[in-house]
């Protein structure tokens, strides 16, 4: 009896099997942002780690990552200090991150698995090369080789990366290049448009950092980040508010804005502009990165309790949520960074102003129909301000209009084939007029012949 | 008006040009991947010009031609130039998907040429989408289409309209310069390769598409042709040597603008050639006439392929 209690039944994960499970809920494009939020977390040290606020003006432009993209390789490259040696050998390759290491404080990485994910995620042969500012100020340099394939095959316990020495570079950061890719990784590196989408994201996600003067290029050219703004004028005023909470002991900063970014659409019907609604709703960032955005979800709270869901009538409004806490845990973060934390309670207080202020968009997209000419030519008097240059407000202000009863419409819906709309949008002025507006002037175009002045 | 009645192909010489290089090279790459037995579907009209050169360069019997209007598909019937051509009725909307699912054909390689003489629309983007994702393997792809700026709105609408045809290979901030007169016949070449490679890594096929062909010629309007091939893994690398090559020729970086020379002028510049020094002006001076410098280069690099007015036999 004793012989048997004292075996243990194995319970140790297989190295293919951690791999696959880490790797299997991330995409790609997120990987390669996991790998962004490593330079951007040291540029940020070295910068001097403190809160990302709005008023923050904090100059990033020293700092540069490089990132190419080809069917036979991926490489990273930043100025942002490099990884030190210590930080090699206790932290950066180990899985996950331990109680007592000491946090970056404001940083984006939470979890400690980002490159180790990334990389796997992005091919078989790997080598992280760093180089730093040591002790005595001179530069040290080393770098890990990492090949997938034999480190998986090996059975022996140890889980350990080798590091070996390397050549001395011009700066101090961090060089990753990967080799033998993927099968994903490759097909999608020969995408112009995975390309193209990913500067997208880099562009939006980045995009308070990039304000900063952070330079970040894929492929020889460089990411300008995309603005956020919103619209000012006499009857149109965003809200702005800052307030603090706790999430478990830990304080968190919230700040908020919303309101007009666009005047909302004429019509509510599914026309043919594609990309009609994109950038509308809500976004979320934590520590300087957007984590969610334009969102049009319950994620955001559309649909959910005393909240409509999203309808193209809403589009024209921008709602920005911006955490900050020195301890990233603290953050509503997803372990993809690619949405928010549902459950965290920071998260879901803030919720709740949201939720009235969307409502308030609501209602005044709803009052516009009664007096579209009004409110189209309040709207077309305001100007867009970047985010930062928005005024404290605690609430949204809104034209408040005279609404007058309109006469019942007839709603028109037909098909014709595309080229010949096209064709006639090219007659009437514009090749990319809505189907819509093609259809109202030719409806006006024809009443006028047939029907003249009454 | 259909093609047919609004200009005689033979007296196009920058587009018989064009022509005889992309067969050349397809020609080099069907070697090199020792291709055979392989179908050409393409929109032959009543000329067939690039039927006789499938047939006589790349030794492709069957041969399949798509006419949509009712009097085209009586004069093509009349004029196909083979017992194997075919001459099938209907849009190439209408007819691709029914040549997809024709099992006589659709495991052995093709070569698609659709040659049209519009601009690049809805209709041609669909049938790029069809083709790139459903052709078979080590399949060649061709499309030609009018790079005229007025095919695509006028300067201010120019970006957005480009954008709404080749979707998000386009940046966000393309600007209005790349979308004029002289540069929009590259920006739209590069797109339209752009367009084919990103349908085809979304697709569900194995096959990558690896660009081979991006030619801009003139002879009226500005035109630009761009293709390549669906690669089997095992065979990108080698259509990658192939095209990378110096000596390959589907990828001029100037217009091919070919001066319409008469015969007399056109045997006198070819007795000069092959020549170690490049022809100028005083040569063709000397000849007895004159042309203009960008002529007399363009003549110079593509002689061989000029057309030779005997040749016109349809």
């Amino acid at each position: 009896m004793s012989d048997i209690t004292a075996k243990k039944a194995k319970a140790s994960p297989t190295k293919e099997f951690f791999v696959n499970m880490i790797t299997r809920d991330i995409t790609l494009e997120d990987s390669i942002l996991d790998l962004i939020d490593n330079s951007i977390d040291a540029a940020w040290q070295m910068a001097g780690s403190h809160a990302m606020t709005l008023g923050d003006d904090t100059d990033l432009s020293a700092f540069k990552i490089t990132l190419t993209l080809s069917e036979d390789q991926f490489t990273i490259s930043d100025n942002c200090g490099g990884m030190t040696l210590d930080n090699a050998v206790d932290h950066a390759f180990s899985f996950g991150r331990k109680a007592s290491q000491e946090r970056e404080e404001f940083s984006i990485g939470v979890y400690g698995i980002g490159m180790k994910r990334a990389v796997f995620k992005l091919g078989k042969n790997v080598r992280v090369r760093s180089q730093f500012r040591g002790d005595n100020g001179s530069p040290l340099s080393f770098a890990v080789p990492i090949n997938v394939t034999d480190w998986l095959a090996d059975e022996r316990p140890s889980w350990d990366f080798d590091i070996v020495e390397d050549d001395v570079r011009s700066e101090y950061g961090v060089v990753i290049i990967v080799n033998e890719l993927t099968w994903p990784a490759k097909t999608a590196f020969g995408n112009p448009a995975f390309v193209e989408n990913l500067r997208r994201m880099i562009a939006r996600d980045y995009s308070l950092h990039l304000g900063r003067g952070l330079k970040i290029e894929v492929g020889d050219e460089q990411i300008i980040g995309a603005n956020l703004e919103l619209a000012m004028s006499e009857d149109f005023s965003p809200m702005r508010i800052s307030y603090e909470d706790k999430q478990d002991g830990e304080s968190v900063s919230i700040e908020m804005l919303g309101g007009m970014a666009a005047p909302p659409p004429d019509s509510v019907e599914p026309d043919d502009r594609f990309d009609g609604d994109k950038r509308f709703g809500w976004y979320v960032a934590c520590n300087g990165r957007i984590v969610m955005a334009a969102d049009k979800s319950s994620i955001a709270g559309w649909g959910t309790k005393d909240w409509p869901q999203w309808h193209r009538q809403y589009a024209g409004f921008i709602g920005i949520v911006l955490f900050s806490a020195s301890n990233t845990a603290a953050l509503p973060l997803t372990t993809t960074k690619r949405s928010v934390d549902q459950s965290s309670d920071v998260y879901r207080s803030a919720q709740l102003k949201m939720r009235d202020l969307s409502k308030v968009w609501i209602a005044y997209t709803n009052q516009r129909k009664q007096a579209l000419e009004e409110a189209k030519r309040k709207e077309a008097a305001a100007r867009a301000v970047p985010i930062s240059l928005v005024e404290v407000k605690p609430a949204i202000a809104l034209p408040s209009l005279n609404v007058q009863r309109v006469e019942r419409p007839a709603n028109v819906h037909y098909s014709v084939p595309v080229q010949r709309m096209k064709r006639l949008a090219r007659a009437l002025g514009n090749i990319n007029l809505t189907y819509r507006e093609v259809g109202v002037r030719s409806f006006e175009y024809t009443y006028d012949d047939f029907v003249g002045d009454e | 008006m259909a093609s047919f009645d609004a200009v005689n192909y033979s007296l196009r010489p920058s587009k018989a040009i064009q022509r005889q290089l992309v067969f050349e090279g397809i020609r080099k790459l069907h070697e090199r991947l020792r291709l055979s037995d392989s179908v050409y579907v393409g929109l032959g009209s009543v000329w067939f010009t690039d039927f006789v050169l499938a047939h006589e360069i790349l030794n492709i019997n069957d041969m399949i031609s798509m006419e949509v209007d009712d009097i085209g598909f009586a004069r093509a019937k009349f004029n196909a130039p083979y017992a194997t051509v075919q001459v099938r009725k209907g849009s190439s909307t209408d007819t691709l998907p029914e040549l997809l699912a024709d099992r006589y054909i659709n495991k052995r390689p093709w070569v698609v040429w659709l040659d049209y003489d519009g601009g690049f629309d809805e209709g041609l983007m669909d049938d790029v989408k069809l083709i790139v994702e459903n052709v078979p393997s080590n399949s060649t792809f061709l499309i030609t289409f009018n790079a005229h700026e007025m095919n695509y709105g006028n300067a201010k609408e120019r970006p957005e309209r480009i954008r709404q045809l080749f979707g998000d290979t386009v940046p966000d901030n393309l600007s209005k310069k790349k979308c004029k007169t002289p540069r929009l016949r590259h920006t739209l070449a590069g797109f339209a390769v752009d367009f084919m490679k990103s349908v085809a890594a979304t697709g569900r096929r194995k096959e990558a598409f690896v660009d081979t062909v991006q030619i801009v010629y003139q002879d009226g309007a500005p035109m630009v042709t761009v293709g390549g091939m669906l690669a089997a893994p095992e065979t990108v690398n080698k259509i990658r040597d192939a095209a990378g090559n110096a000596g390959w020729r589907c990828r001029p970086e100037r217009v091919i603008r070919a001066p319409h020379l008469t015969i007399r002028e056109a045997l006198a510049l070819q007795a000069m050639l092959p020549s170690e020094d490049s022809l100028n002006r005083d040569n063709v001076q000397e000849a007895g006439f004159d042309l203009k410098v960008e002529q007399i280069e363009i003549y110079e690099e593509y002689y061989r392929e000029y057309p030779k007015f005997a040749e016109v036999r349809t």
